[in-house]
């Protein structure tokens, strides 16, 4: 050993022996190493160009309708059409795209408090509006509406209360929301039973028709508690929503801290009796996907959501051949609906410049065409109430036909959770249903659990 | 012995390490700490506030719960886990038959992303359609009964847990490189004696093993202390609170409550539960050697 | 001595191989399972987790391809991962040296500081990281990501190369100073080489540890340049428009090479095992 210590490797450099000692890693990643640098370069000199150019102005964007999402080539649309027009031929858009609203929420809210938003932010929910408000980092759009009558007369007055904040309008809402009762006709038929017109008349005489399809072999409702439990919460806010004044009163208000309330507890009530009989073996801990996949398969009978679902029916890679036309839709029993103004698209720009710009986006996105076209493309439902639907649509897709034509039957409506409530309480009312359901914990200390987690927001 | 220059050898080895570290970590240590201590969120700067959050979130139940259920972690990782990474080195050591495959298969697990391995085991254990079902069956059991392993707060944590506790194929590699380490004239000379296998196990291998197993359980405490990912992919942190751990807990104060205060104070409390714990391991199993002559 | 009964010795390999299979079965089969699912469609999926898929098709591979830039993504991987396991590797063998052989006034610290890290929770760092890297100029660079990871790899390694500097006997480095080796000398040619087992056991911890980061990766870029694999599969995860079977694809897809990397990386090992009889 000592002999070789004195001479062999005594030429050797730090740096030489330190990677011969490692060849492992080495080899490769010592090669790669050149090539690391040069992306990163041409990209900043990219941006460099982008921002020195004084024709273009260029909007930061971050979007999270990519990959997977079920808006993602309508906003591919939007944004090629835009700059297509006259407002748009000089924006250019830089873009970030985050997969996913959890991922694109997290990110936000650094961004909201680093203070780096993008000019144009989307609105993934969970408050964001009003976070990005108070932090004072979004523009106030109350004197562009003011400038611009005819946008201002595409919302209705709730839409764009919920996008205030201390009587400023932070938010474009680009869509309104609705959920229903989708229903299966075969499996209504096996049991020999025929769903109403409209809707039940009261939840009585709806879960008489759960017990009969129950008796028939068929597992009645879909269900789930998992992400944010939407199935479930799509029920419960129904529960609340059609019952009586009060219940209705307390389902339209913002951010609730007091849910001991015998509406709610009734329903949590309700809700429990639901998971233990009406329902599958997985909605306790199920995500929604396992779920739809259920309905799709024809294995539950009644499943709550929205428009946005209607195109899934005939996608052959999700339901059945032929699916589309077993489905029929029922609004909440007592002619309930549930409907919410969506939390708007923002400006996070600071120059007069970039706002205007962004300002145009978000008035090009809520064109009554565009508004359509979302419809076609999305299920969004428009903003704007009275919007001509073409004839081609209503041919085309009559489901969607019947969903706009069943709205205005709509007796009571009211909010739900997801747009509502604080976010931690969405998430204990995810975490908390699964006790709930087995039974660990009584319809009173679900309440109290939620209110408790309400109220951590006041602290 | 002499070394010319120790004290610049000392400076120029240990300052690029720390130069680095500095850079990443100096400021986030310092702002956790002074946050900690103030009302902090989402949309308002910090304004100190004493130790408000800390009352606040040793008043909370769930917190509380969080910890339990972070240290029962911590044991069950320390003690098991790092147990079968060691049997499992033991047994690969002496090359029986397919051990190269058998190596990198138990590898695999730790390659795999997350996202992938929360959605697996989450479409796996489904009640209605996974595994569970007509293993449930074959026992001859109940079937409007089959355990929904993550959807009941009665299976939840145990189930959480299985989705790590057996892939142990980190620690193996560690002590595995450790074992090659050791001198094999020693083995030589036990066999020359007539040592059994588990003799040379037990007499020899093991106790040198004393340093490394300890440097494990340090790693795999730590781990457990600030798991996260695969939590949150199935359970986050639920049914209830039986899946609650620190940092879930942690998250939720930032990123649903939007209270970064109350949020770094939990992570002033990890931190402290995070070296307590490697002080403690380090008094238990830690020799030192190399050290003793004082050089 | 005794002899030990052949039933005993024949029992004991039974059980040895029944251990074997147990844990390379749990090990292999979720992921086995995952490429079987990759060919399932939507509904299969979400409908059955023990069938096959109705046909073998390619389909989830295309859609993996379309809807995430994810050859891209693993191409940033191995850049990042790689440069930041050598960046570790380095700077730990040479400080974990120090600390694992002198005594020093600010060793306490050192020590104490490179533990607390190791709790440091991502939420708390990342806005001051955040700031930082906008400051510096490496917000959404490889180059980012490369110090944070590369930071992040060093308080595991440390522990793991501090120990295993431990078992290599000072002997040798004290008849390598008697014979008048300089520091730097006694250290490049005998305790580096003796210590590859570990530096190469550090690099493959540091890799699996990084590999699958997802949350500065996120917080840290803005582009598709410094993106990398677990960001890619996030693509495929729109909270009510699922595609696992993509998901599952583009998983058997940056699976595979990984695993590939790491029989190369562990035949290392295995000549370091090998090499170790040479010590002492």
């Amino acid at each position: 050993m000592k002999k070789k210590t004195g001479n062999r490797f005594l030429g050797l450099t730090l740096s030489g022996l330190m990677v011969l000692g490692l060849t492992a890693c080495g080899n490769s990643a010592g090669g790669d190493n050149g090539t690391a640098d040069q992306p990163a370069k041409e990209e900043t000199a990219a941006q460099g160009t982008e921002t020195s150019s004084d024709e273009k102005i260029v909007l930061d964007v971050i979007n999270y309708h990519v990959g997977t999402d079920y808006a993602a080539e309508y906003y591919a649309y939007l944004f090629e059409a835009f700059q297509q027009t006259e407002e748009g031929k000089n924006v250019e858009f830089h873009f970030e795209e985050i997969p996913t609203t959890d991922a694109f929420n997290q990110k936000i809210k650094l961004l909201i408090s680093s203070g780096d938003l993008p000019d144009i932010v989307f609105n993934g929910g969970n408050n964001i509006t009003e976070l990005a408000a108070k932090s004072g980092k979004v523009a106030d759009l109350t004197p562009y509406f003011d400038a611009d009558p005819d946008w201002e007369a595409l919302f209705d007055e709730t839409s764009l209360e919920f996008n205030m904040v201390d009587g400023k309008i932070y938010g474009v809402p680009v869509s309104k929301e609705i959920s229903y009762i989708y229903y299966n006709k075969d499996l209504f038929a096996q049991a020999g039973i025929e769903a109403p017109e409209v809707a039940y008349a009261d939840w009585n005489a709806f879960f008489e028709a759960c017990d009969k399809l129950k008796a028939a072999g068929i597992t009645p409702l879909g269900m789930d508690t998992a992400d944010s439990g939407w199935l479930t919460n799509l029920w419960m806010s129904a529960l609340i929503g059609t019952n009586g004044e009060a219940g209705n009163q307390w389902m339209n208000s913002m951010y609730p801290t007091e849910f001991n309330t015998p509406e709610v507890v009734a329903a949590a009530e309700t809700v429990q009796r639901m998971f233990q009989e009406y329902t599958t073996a997985d909605a306790v801990g199920g995500k929604y996907d396992p779920m739809a996949t259920h309905f799709f398969n024809g294995e539950v009978a009644m499943f709550p959501n929205g428009p946005w679902m209607i195109p899934d029916f005939s996608e052959t890679e999700k339901a059945p051949e032929g699916f589309y036309d077993k489905v029929g839709i029922m609004l909440m029993p007592g002619k309930g609906m549930e409907m919410v103004p969506t939390p708007g698209d923002m400006v996070g720009a600071s120059e007069e410049e970039k706002i205007k710009a962004a300002v145009d986006f978000l008035k090009f996105e809520t064109k009554p065409e565009n508004q359509i076209k979302a419809l076609e493309m999305t299920g969004l439902q428009p903003v704007s109430n009275g919007l001509e639907i073409p004839e081609t649509l209503i041919e085309s897709d009559p489901l969607m036909a019947q969903v706009l034509e069943i709205q205005d039957q709509a007796e009571v409506t009211y909010g739900q959770n997801q747009a509502y409530w604080y976010q931690n309480t969405i998430d204990t009312f995810s975490t908390e249903l699964p006790e709930l359901a087995y039974g660990n914990i009584t319809p009173e200390e679900f309440c109290n659990k939620l209110s408790e987690s309400a109220k951590k927001n006041q602290e | 012995m002499k070394i010319k220059n120790k004290g610049l050898w000392i400076t120029l080895f240990t300052a690029p390490c720390m130069l680095l570290f500095a850079l990443v970590y100096a400021a986030p240590i310092v702002t956790v700490a002074y946050t900690s201590l103030c009302n902090y969120t989402t949309f308002s700067s910090p304004e100190f506030a004493g130790l408000k959050n800390f009352v606040t979130i040793f008043g909370d139940e769930g917190f509380l719960v969080s910890i339990k259920n972070t240290l029962l972690w911590v044991v069950l990782q320390s003690t098991f886990h790092v147990t079968l990474g060691l049997a499992m080195a033991l047994v690969l050591r002496r090359k029986p038959k397919g051990w190269k495959i058998v190596r990198t298969a138990y590898m695999i697990p730790n390659i795999v992303p997350t996202a992938a391995t929360g959605v697996m085991f989450t479409l796996l254990l489904n009640p209605s359609f996974g595994v569970v079902r007509p293993l449930w069956e074959k026992l001859g059991m109940d079937m409007g009964q089959v355990p929904n392993l993550f959807g009941n707060s009665r299976y939840a944590f145990w189930t959480v847990t299985l989705t790590w506790i057996l892939y142990s194929g980190f620690n193996t590699i560690i002590f595995l490189a450790e074992m090659g380490a050791v001198d094999q004239e020693i083995y030589e000379a036990a066999r020359v004696d007539g040592a059994k296998p588990w003799q040379v196990d037990r007499y020899i291998t093991l106790p040198l093993m004393k340093n490394i197993f300890g440097t494990c359980v340090t790693l795999a405490s730590v781990a457990m202390v600030s798991q996260f990912d695969i939590i949150y992919m199935t359970t986050k942190g639920g049914p209830g609170s039986s899946t609650l751990n620190l940092p879930i807990y942690l998250y939720k104060a930032a990123t649903l409550e939007n209270n970064y205060g109350k949020a770094n104070a939990v992570g002033v409390v990890q931190i402290v539960i995070g070296i307590s714990l490697v002080l403690l391991i380090q008094r238990l199993f830690m020799t030192k050697a190399g050290e003793e002559d004082g050089r | 001595m005794k002899k030990t009964p052949q039933g005993v010795i024949y029992a004991a390999k039974v059980a040895k191989y029944l251990f074997l299979i147990f844990f390379t079965l749990i090990a292999v089969g979720p992921i086995l399972w995952a490429g079987i699912s990759s060919f399932k469609t939507y509904a299969e999926i979400n409908s059955s987790a023990l069938s096959w898929p109705s046909s073998f098709r390619l389909d989830n591979y295309r859609a993996a391809f379309q809807y995430a830039p994810i050859a891209r993504y693993f191409l940033n991987s191995v850049i990042i991962v790689g440069i930041s396991v050598l960046v570790t590797v380095v700077l730990v063998a040479m400080c974990a040296y120090i600390i694992s052989r002198f005594r020093f006034t600010l060793k306490t610290l050192i020590v104490l500081l490179i533990s607390a890290s190791l709790m440091l929770p991502a939420q708390a760092i990342s806005q001051p990281l955040f700031a930082i890297f906008q400051k510096l100029h490496i917000f959404d660079t490889k180059a980012g990501l490369i110090i944070v990871y590369s930071a992040m790899g060093i308080p595991m390694s440390f522990f793991v190369m501090v120990s295993y500097y431990k078992t290599i006997s000072t002997a040798l480095e004290e008849s390598a100073y008697i014979d008048g080796a300089s520091f730097l000398q006694t250290f490049l040619c005998i305790i580096l080489p003796l210590a590859k087992p570990g530096l190469v056991t550090i690099a493959l911890l540091q890799f699996i540890n990084t590999w699958n980061e997802f949350y500065f990766a996120l917080m840290l870029t803005s582009g598709d340049s410094a993106r990398t694999v677990p960001i890619a599969l996030n693509y495929y995860m729109g909270t009510f428009a699922n595609n696992y079977s993509a998901l599952f694809a583009a998983v058997v897809m940056t699976v595979l090479p990984t695993i590939l990397l790491f029989v190369i990386l562990q035949k290392q090992v295995v000549e370091s095992l090998t090499a170790g009889a040479v010590k002492g």
